[in-house]
């Protein structure tokens, strides 16, 4: 289980990455900038200090305070701390009221806040104390509001790039997701065309994304292999049948002008029964290649809409004499329209199929239950018989092509007839179930409603 | 007006099998061994249908097909063809034939269809509303039925199926015909599931009467005639 949605996870992830991309950056500009800064303060208080000392050593304290009272009265030290005192501590010069307590008397470099003399506001220095050779002590600094203030600027656009860098993140992870998205999409549909049989369609090759591009191109390669295989069945069953079905009709026009010169009755049965088995002959071969064809996804071109509860009426309708004629039933479950898409000639003449296998194998005096249901995604039709039923083990043997159950033997039909229905369930992106009816036999046609749907697009 | 047919096929013994038949009934034949010379008498001479085969040398049946009607002519075509499966009859329908039937085929068959063809035409252009045989009525607008003044009560789809039979009355209705016509379906429903129809219209239209409308044309299919 992920705790996110693949969008959300991908956008996550993408705004991970600016992030990592643009705070150390950020950090960095913080940083030099801060640096810079404490060189610039650095460099003034050198500065000064040089300044300072040089009067110093010329000459001596009374140089130092002149120096000192010259730097505060030009106002060249208004931003600066200046403070000189002796031995003990006492001021002798400067713009600080009073050496604090815990300021050592030699430090390079001491970040604290005092009071400007005559002022209330203490104010942030950067500040140096230096050991004069005489016991005086001198305190350099200089203000560093500006450096806070720098700094809180600098947090600011910290904050505002991220601020900006999460939309910005997660924008870029919405398009990349979109783009992969769409072309996810499209080669989807290709493939749910291609499992509903249609194989004309090609993905773009072209557009964004190599990677895609060169799965279009093997997915295209995929599919002109099958297609050219799809059309050179379609060749074969084609020419089979017009191979074999030619002579069958010169065998049958022939017979038929035999049959009107025979007189004795012996010749005219003889030629009736060569007529008889023709037709069962063509009825197999007729049967196998649609088998064939609706296996391979051929028949897709004649999807339609319409109702299958209506239909089942309709073979209901067809039946229902014959089967009355048999001392049987047909019973259709009453349901409200179910539309599918579909190919409704070939759905009618499986449900044909499955009604006459019941009504051979239904116990007579009994009826065959027809009923249509419908879920999102599939639409089944169920007939069902009070027959014999078949046992479990030869279910698979039952819709397999040509295999007849043994016990059926001598029942007429070419074995074809629940694999041709099952070859319509495939066609339909769906299957044949073989049940126990308790008694008889259930058989469940299930049609997949989604792939009609597609191919309808 | 002469009965001319034209005939597409280039399987000589499948065509003489035809013609011959074709012009055993009357009508005059003219035939075709191949796809362009198939083309070049539609365009020429007057049919009265045209049997066309789906797989020709040189041009496509199908081919033909098109350019005939691309060249606005409207004579009825039926598509013979070897390939039997339902798509196969539904392209024939769409490329404009009128019928389409499956190799091998009865004789009997094909001549029904080419007759049916010749009684749907004209039908077509005045809208007929009821339909006799001599004193078996069918009104479509009332949808009523009566035998000699009776009232007869049909369900709506033996209705269709009298319906089909008296619009082709005194020719033959296959049983591969009525299923397409009534139901829409083109699958060979087998054994005698369109004779126990029919045994039950007949029991309501002719039986107590003297003279019998309904006949079985045996091998073939149905007829509903005056004569015997």
């Amino acid at each position: 289980m992920r705790p996110f949605s693949a969008p959300v996870r991908v956008a996550l992830i993408s705004l991970a990455f600016s992030l990592l991309i643009s705070v150390p950056v950020l950090l960095f500009v913080y940083h030099q900038t801060d640096t810079l800064f404490e060189q610039r303060v650095r460099g003034r208080i050198d500065d000064r200090q040089e300044i300072l000392l040089r009067s110093y050593r010329r000459e001596g304290a009374a140089g130092l305070v002149r120096t000192i009272r010259e730097e505060i009265d030009s106002g060249r030290a208004r931003n600066g701390a200046i403070l000189l005192v002796d031995g003990s501590g006492r001021r002798i010069a400067g713009n600080i009221a009073a050496w604090p307590p815990t300021l050592p008397a030699k430090a390079d470099w001491l970040e604290i806040r005092l009071y400007p003399e005559g002022s209330r506001q203490a104010v942030l220095y950067a500040l140096r104390t230096v050991q004069l050779p005489k016991g005086e002590r001198l305190l350099l600094g200089t203000g560093i509001e500006d450096r806070e203030r720098m700094r809180a600027s600098l947090v600011e656009a910290l904050v505002g790039a991220l601020l900006l860098a999460i939309p910005l993140g997660l924008i870029g992870g919405i398009m990349l997701l979109r783009i992969t998205e769409r072309r996810a999409r499209a080669v989807g549909r290709v493939a749910a065309r291609i499992a509903a049989g249609d194989f004309s369609h090609r993905l773009d090759e072209r557009g964004e994304g190599e990677e895609f591009a060169v799965i279009a191109n093997a997915i295209n390669a995929m599919l002109e292999r099958i297609e050219e295989l799809v059309e050179q069945l379609r060749l074969v069953t084609d020419s089979l049948a017009h191979d074999l079905r030619s002579p069958l009709t010169r065998i049958r026009a022939n017979v038929e002008k035999a049959a009107t010169f025979a007189s004795a009755e012996l010749e005219q049965q003889a030629l009736e029964a060569i007529s008889i088995d023709i037709d069962r002959l063509l009825r197999i071969i007729s049967a196998t290649l649609e088998i064939s064809r609706a296996e391979a996804g051929m028949g897709h071109e004649q999807f339609s809409s319409f109702d299958l509860s209506e239909l089942l009426r309709d073979i209901c309708e067809i039946y229902q004499p014959v089967a009355e004629e048999e001392g049987l039933k047909i019973e259709v479950e009453p349901s409200g329209g179910i539309a599918f898409v579909g190919n409704r000639q070939m759905i009618g003449r499986a449900v044909a199929n499955l009604v006459d296998n019941a009504m051979k194998y239904a116990a007579s005096g009994r009826a065959v239950s027809l009923s249509a249901h419908d879920t999102d995604e599939f639409a089944e039709i169920i007939v069902g018989d009070r027959g014999p039923g078949i046992t479990p083990e030869l279910r698979g043997d039952a819709v397999s092509k040509y295999r007849r159950l043994e016990e059926a033997r001598t029942t007429e039909g070419s074995g074809l007839g629940l694999a041709m229905v099952r070859a319509v369930a495939r066609l339909h992106g769906g299957d044949l179930i073989l049940e126990d009816n308790q008694p008889g036999l259930r058989v469940r046609l299930i049609l997949r409603r989604e792939l009609a749907r597609i191919a309808e697009v | 007006m002469s009965k001319k047919i034209l005939v597409v096929e280039d399987d000589v013994t499948t065509a003489d099998y035809i013609a011959s038949g074709l012009a055993q009934n009357g009508f005059i034949v003219d035939r075709a061994a191949d796809g362009r010379d198939g083309l070049f008498h539609a365009t020429d001479g007057n049919y009265a249908a045209i049997v066309l085969d789906r797989m020709l040398p040189g041009m496509d049946g199908l081919a033909v097909l098109s350019a005939i009607r691309a060249a606005g002519i409207e004579t009825p075509v039926i598509v013979l063809s070897a390939l039997s499966s339902t798509d196969e009859r539904v392209k024939g329908l769409k490329a404009g034939s009128d019928d389409y039937l499956a190799k091998p085929f009865a004789f009997s068959e094909l001549l029904a269809r080419i007759e049916a063809l010749q009684r749907r035409r004209p039908a077509s252009s005045q809208v007929a509303t009821s339909f006799n045989c001599a004193d078996l009525n069918l009104d479509l607008l009332t949808r009523r039925v009566e035998r000699a003044g009776k009232r007869i009560d049909v369900q709506p789809r033996e209705f269709r199926l009298l319906e089909l039979l008296l619009r082709n009355q005194g020719q033959v209705v296959t049983r591969t015909m009525m299923l397409e016509e009534v139901w829409d379906y083109h699958f060979d429903p087998g054994t005698n599931v369109i004779d126990v129809h029919i045994s039950r219209l007949r029991k309501k239209i002719d039986e107590g009467s003297e003279r019998p409308l309904l006949h079985t044309v045996r091998g073939v299919g149905y007829m509903l005639s005056e004569q015997a």
